[in-house]
């Protein structure tokens, strides 16, 4: 052992000794920690969602969590049955809602029991049906009044027309917001003729007919449909939400499963979104990208090892430490933070490319030792001292920078500091335990089967010196160099500030998944996109405040809350005595025994026009659906063109052929009827009872009502896509001049990314100031330091700038891993420094012949350690692969040609001293 | 001396302020005069884009004409085939619709201007209210300069006189060589639901009128376009008599 050793230098030596002679004892020591680490490993969570990584320290992060935990309602699969291939529209619907009442059933099955809670494949109308007067504001109320106040035909279709007249005449924007509402109406009301003509035809109309027929006309139809009926929204509440990992893909996979297989019976299509859905999405896909970018990885620098040694025991000499130290870092994370986020998982991965460098630079001092002609435990032990000195210094420097993001604000940064630092030092450790012996274990086996060691390396390829061409431009035209480099840095920097942002969580996740293209449709298709946003309330008059209030914005499609259900102390009076007196009312007028037929025939014909015009309006506000149930009602095509018979024709024939003889007895009885039925139906929706949130339907409890039953939710959907164009800012803006109580994806999507900014800036402040300060210590001269830095910084000018002119975005993956680059991009300058000051001044074209392909073999790595994320299908992984490739390939290209040249012109031509101060 | 100092400075600020308030009303008072001129006759085609989908295209014969301080328009739609015949009619904020398939007319409710007019991104006020001019119903601020469309323009915002105005606020950009509006933002609820630019300015009768103009909606996946094919001031077409709702009975 050398006297002159330093400590590092020291232990080195003596377990490079110690290792190669008992190289069984030494792996088995490698083995135990990994065993130990195992533990870790299996207490590791891998928690692939977006909503995993939320910043914890947001009001509207809190607020959207506890939406999530507290609310089935946030964690709703939407299960939207697509019916669109079957061209007939009423076949489709049926079909829609045949497939709906099936998949209902379906889910009762025990198989689903684990995954689901509830499920609505319709509105449950029977709270209305009792008490739906009471929950009618007074307004409403007193024109429902008017409407029903006498049941026999002729004044019950006079009201119809009063009422039609003042409420939707000349309005196509009220017509086109209560669209689906007015069509189940109308196409009650045109059931209600069809049984008019029968009886004036002298027809017996049944009880059950009537009654269908005034079911669908007095409450709607129950399905949720989309504009042309042709789609069908189910709603399935899951028993688990997007937190709870180990039910989310098996949970939403078995939902996903029943409804395509029902869907497929009647041929049609059945597809699953919502944010659960898109929780399951970007855990599968996120998984897929990372296995892919892992295998990738591996064996693009297992291979390219075996190009560069040719040696093919390297995959598992350097191959063996590199796994093992990747599940160390697991196992630390496991026992020390308890589980992996997309952004963490990422830096595992390419944490390949950057632990094999440590293997690279051991492996080549081994091979240049046997080259020089030493023996196998010589050369282990200087490769050990020569090498491992350096790579402990540069590993500690990365983990130190890595380290820095310890100050970040959040703890998903914190974690991601933790993991990227300790993934660093669990590699070097490893690499410095596990080679020598490995080597070692080579050497016996070889000598086992009698080849001598020392001749092998012979076929060794390195070339050392293929930089220098590199390095003779450098050192004759610096400044020329120095001057072209600057000129690209400034024109990069022109642009750099122009770099954007990705705000849109969805243009992140996979591109085609079903989840997110079925958000698209349900814009198109039911005109309300399902990430809307959410507030939660502990007062229900807040909650009736802001609904009504939020309920009027432009950009608002539909509020949903409890703001419907609720009745005040005021109101209950308010209607409770207006319902009194229109029972008191409905009990004054008794069933009339006649029809009057001229006055049925004037009625009949103003309810024909108002519906002709009703459908003008619906024309031109491309309200298609209403056109055409209008249409079957009227007989008018889209064009307005008569092009078919209809019962207010056969209507007025009948009617007026009879005028004189009156209507037959069945339109009597049919009178009579009607006017029982409905006054029945009317008597019990005008019940005064008082409602309490228990006689809420279940669905709606545990929708709207938190589990702990202390809070309120508000559901608000908007009417366009909320995460395109201006429309996003358009409805938060509007949203934020109600109430500042929204939260929601988009929301909390906008927190991630300022989450991600504002400590992405944080932490690689404190990183450049790390690194900083490790060159101030390691080269002891301020000036190089700053020199040193210079490559980084042009490196982050000129990334910005490409990103810019390229349309390449910052998303909240990709810029948190920017600090990580200060401690990566940083390395190649470093070794150039120390390798110039040992050669001198003039020596530069060697120092990058001897350099120059050793740090195109790391940075080559450690590119594909980050770019095996380019062919990842979720968006995410790709740009932060893109970005960091690219990254480091420009901070290499600085590195070994602005940087050398720089140092030139400073030391060279301008004659500063950049020697340490000990040495001055 | 240092309290004169202040009230010389603050005299300064708010004479400023004073001058500033001219200007942007000048500057809207000579814009609106393209639109102040009297009994005008105009035939346009209307076309609304669904999620970019073009609907029919509107066919309207529009006359307007200002009587006694007061404001008329009538509108008539000449096609598609389900729409010929049908009109509005707007006297100050009263506003009535006839049906072309029924024949009928209606009276609206006030309220009922801030609607859309025949499911196109423009309301009937919005149709209906140009005769008098913006700076009628809303008070100019001049909020600096901007290149709106390739032209440089005064940037002003037009907060409204009263809550009975249809929008809350406009943002309007006004050409500082021509005087020729450029771009409207309507405003609602802080936020700038929809956009009006103009295009094709032409002279007529020494008065710069958009041949084009399209209506964009933010809040919907909708936009109308209006292409003016003739356009006359001072016509002889527009009648007194066509501004009653027995005329309007009588449109077939």
């Amino acid at each position: 052992m050398n006297q002159n050793q330093n400590f590092r230098e020291k232990i080195l030596s003596r377990w490079a000794g110690w290792s190669v002679e008992n190289w069984g004892k030494a792996l088995l020591i490698a083995l135990a920690i990994t065993v130990i680490l195992g533990f870790g490993i299996a207490r590791l969570k891998m928690e692939m969602t977006f909503y995993s990584m939320l910043p914890d320290k947001s009001n509207q992060v809190q607020d959207f969590k506890e939406i999530v935990e507290n609310f089935s309602y946030a964690s709703g699969i939407l299960v939207v049955i697509d019916g669109r291939s079957i061209e007939d529209p009423m076949k489709a619907e049926k079909t829609v809602k045949d497939v709906i009442d099936k998949l209902t059933l379906e889910y009762k099955k025990d198989i689903y029991k684990p995954y689901i809670s509830s499920v609505i494949g319709s509105v449950d109308m029977s709270l209305f049906k009792e008490h739906g007067l009471m929950l009618t504001k007074i307004d409403d109320l007193e024109r429902l009044k008017r409407s029903y106040n006498n049941l026999n035909l002729v004044p019950l279709l006079e009201h119809i027309n009063d009422d039609f007249e003042t409420e939707y005449s000349g309005n196509s924007d009220k017509l086109a917001d209560e669209e689906s509402q007015a069509v189940a109406q109308f196409k009650g009301l045109g059931e209600l003729l069809k049984l008019i003509e029968y009886a004036a035809e002298g027809k017996v109309i049944s009880d059950s007919e009537l009654d269908k027929v005034l079911e669908s006309y007095m409450f709607g139809d129950p399905y949720i449909m989309s504009n042309d009926n042709r789609m069908g929204l189910m709603i399935v509440q899951p028993s688990f939400t997007i937190n709870d990992i180990s039910l989310l893909q098996p949970g939403v996979d078995t939902i996903e499963t029943g409804a395509k297989k029902i869907a497929s019976e009647r041929e049609i299509k059945a597809g699953l979104t919502g944010i659960t859905t898109v929780g399951r999405d970007e855990m599968v896909t996120s998984g897929q990208g990372l296995a892919v970018s892992s295998i990738l990885a591996l064996v693009l620098i297992l291979g390219l090892l075996v190009l560069i040694f040719r040696m093919f025991s390297v995959p598992l000499i350097s191959g063996i430490p590199l796994i093992t130290g990747i599940l160390w870092t697991l196992g630390l994370s496991g026992l020390i933070i308890h589980r992996l986020n997309i952004m963490t998982a990422m830096y595992i991965v390419a944490l390949l490319g950057m632990g094999i460098d440590y293997a690279i630079h051991l492996l080549s001092g081994y091979i240049q030792e046997r080259d020089g002609g030493a023996d196998f435990k010589t050369a282990v032990e200087h490769s050990l001292i020569k090498s491992g000195s350096g790579i402990i210094t540069g590993a500690l420097t990365t983990a130190a920078a890595f380290f820095t993001l310890a100050v970040a604000k959040n703890n998903l940064i914190k974690e991601l500091g933790f993991v990227a630092g300790m993934g660093i030092l669990s590699e070097l450790f490893v690499m410095i335990l596990m080679i020598p012996p490995l080597l070692a274990y080579r050497e016996h086996r070889l000598i086992k089967k009698g080849k001598t060691g020392n001749r092998i390396f012979s076929k060794v390829k390195i070339k050392s010196d293929a930089a220098s061409g590199i390095g003779k431009l450098l050192v004759k035209a610096p400044i020329t160099i120095a001057v072209i480099m600057s000129l690209i840095i400034i024109s990069f920097s022109l642009k750099a500030g122009d770099v954007g942002i990705q705000d849109n969580l969805l243009e992140m996740e996979a591109k085609g998944l079903e989840s997110v293209h079925l958000n698209d449709e349900m814009i198109k298709e039911f005109g309300m996109a399902p990430d809307g946003l959410l507030i939660i309330s502990t007062d229900l008059e807040e909650v009736r405040d802001l609904s009504e209030k939020i309920d009027k914005l432009s950009s608002v499609k539909s509020v949903e809350s409890l703001a419907d259900f609720y009745v005040s102390d005021k109101e209950y009076k308010e209607r409770g005595s207006s319902l009194r007196q229109f029972i008191i009312d409905l009990d004054s007028v008794d069933p009339s025994s006649t029809v009057n037929t001229e006055n049925l025939l004037e009625e009949l014909y103003r309810l024909e026009m108002n519906l002709m015009e009703m459908g003008d309006m619906a024309y031109m506000g491309n309200m298609n659906r209403l056109v055409h149930t209008l249409g079957a009602i009227t007989g008018l095509d889209e064009d307005g063109a008569k092009v078919e018979e209809t019962s207010f024709d056969r209507l007025f024939l009948m009617l007026e052929d009879n005028i004189d003889i009156g209507v037959s007895p069945s339109m009597k009885a049919l009178q009579s009827d009607i006017f029982d039925k409905m006054n029945q139906k009317i008597r019990t929706m005008a019940s005064t009872d008082k409602i309490s949130l228990d006689m809420l339907p279940s669905n709606i409890r545990d929708s709207l009502i938190s589990r702990d039953g202390d809070s309120y939710l508000i559901s608000i959907s908007p009417t366009q896509n909320p995460w395109e164009g201006t429309y996003r800012d358009i409805f938060t803006d509007q949203m934020e001049s109600v109430t500042d109580k929204g939260t929601g994806m988009i929301l909390v999507g906008d927190q991630m990314n300022l989450m991600a900014q504002e400590d992405g800036r944080r932490a690689s402040i404190f990183a450049l100031i790390a690194v900083f300060l490790i060159l101030v210590a390691d080269f002891k001269n301020i000036k190089l330091a700053v020199i040193s830095m210079l490559p980084l910084l042009s490196s982050f000018i000129t990334l910005f700038g490409i990103m810019a002119l390229t349309g390449i975005k910052f998303d909240f993956v990709n810029i948190i891993v920017v600090p990580l680059l200060i401690g990566i991009g940083i390395d190649n300058a470093v070794h150039i420094n120390h390798r110039y000051l040992r050669e001198g001044k003039g020596e530069m074209d060697l120092v990058i012949a001897r350099t120059g392909t050793a740090l195109l073999m790391t940075t080559l790595t450690t590119v594909i350690g980050f770019a095996s994320f380019i062919p990842s299908i979720m968006r995410a992984m790709r740009s932060t692969g893109i970005v960091l490739s690219l990254a480091l390939a420009i901070a290499f290209l600085y590195s070994v040609l602005f940087h050398p040249a720089i140092l030139i012109i400073v030391n060279e031509k301008l004659g500063l001293n950049i020697k340490s101060w000990r040495k001055k | 001396m240092r309290k004169i100092l202040i009230s010389l400075l603050l005299l300064t600020v708010l004479c400023i302020g004073f001058l500033a308030a001219q200007t942007a009303q000048e500057i809207v008072n000579r814009a609106d005069a393209s639109f102040k001129v009297d009994r005008v006759f105009s035939t346009s085609s209307m076309t609304v884009y669904k999620s970019g989908e073009a609907q029919p295209v509107q066919e309207i014969e529009s006359y307007t004409m200002q009587k006694n301080g007061k404001s008329y328009s009538l509108s008539i739609y000449t096609a598609p085939r389900r729409m010929k015949g049908t009109a509005n009619l707007m006297i100050e904020d009263d506003l009535w619709v006839r049906f072309g398939s029924t024949g009928r007319t209606r009276k609206l409710s006030s309220s009922a201007k801030k609607n859309s007019a025949g499911g196109s991104d423009f309301s009937y006020a919005d149709m209906g209210d140009s005769g008098q001019g913006l700076s009628e119903k809303y008070t100019p601020r001049l909020a600096g300069e901007e290149t709106a469309l390739g032209e440089s323009c005064y940037k002003i915002e037009l907060i409204g006189k009263n809550s009975d105005v249809p929008y809350e606020k406009m943002v309007v950009f006004i050409t500082k060589d021509t005087y020729r509006y450029i771009k409207i933002d309507y405003f609602e609820n802080n936020a700038n639901i929809k956009s009006m630019t103009f295009y094709d300015y032409k002279t007529v009768n020494g008065t710069d009128y958009p041949f084009r103009y399209i209506m964009e909606n933010h809040t919907k996946p909708s936009r109308t376009e209006v292409e003016v094919d003739v356009f006359e001031t001072d016509s002889s077409r527009v009648q007194d008599r066509f501004f009653t709702t027995g005329y309007l009975e009588s449109i077939r």
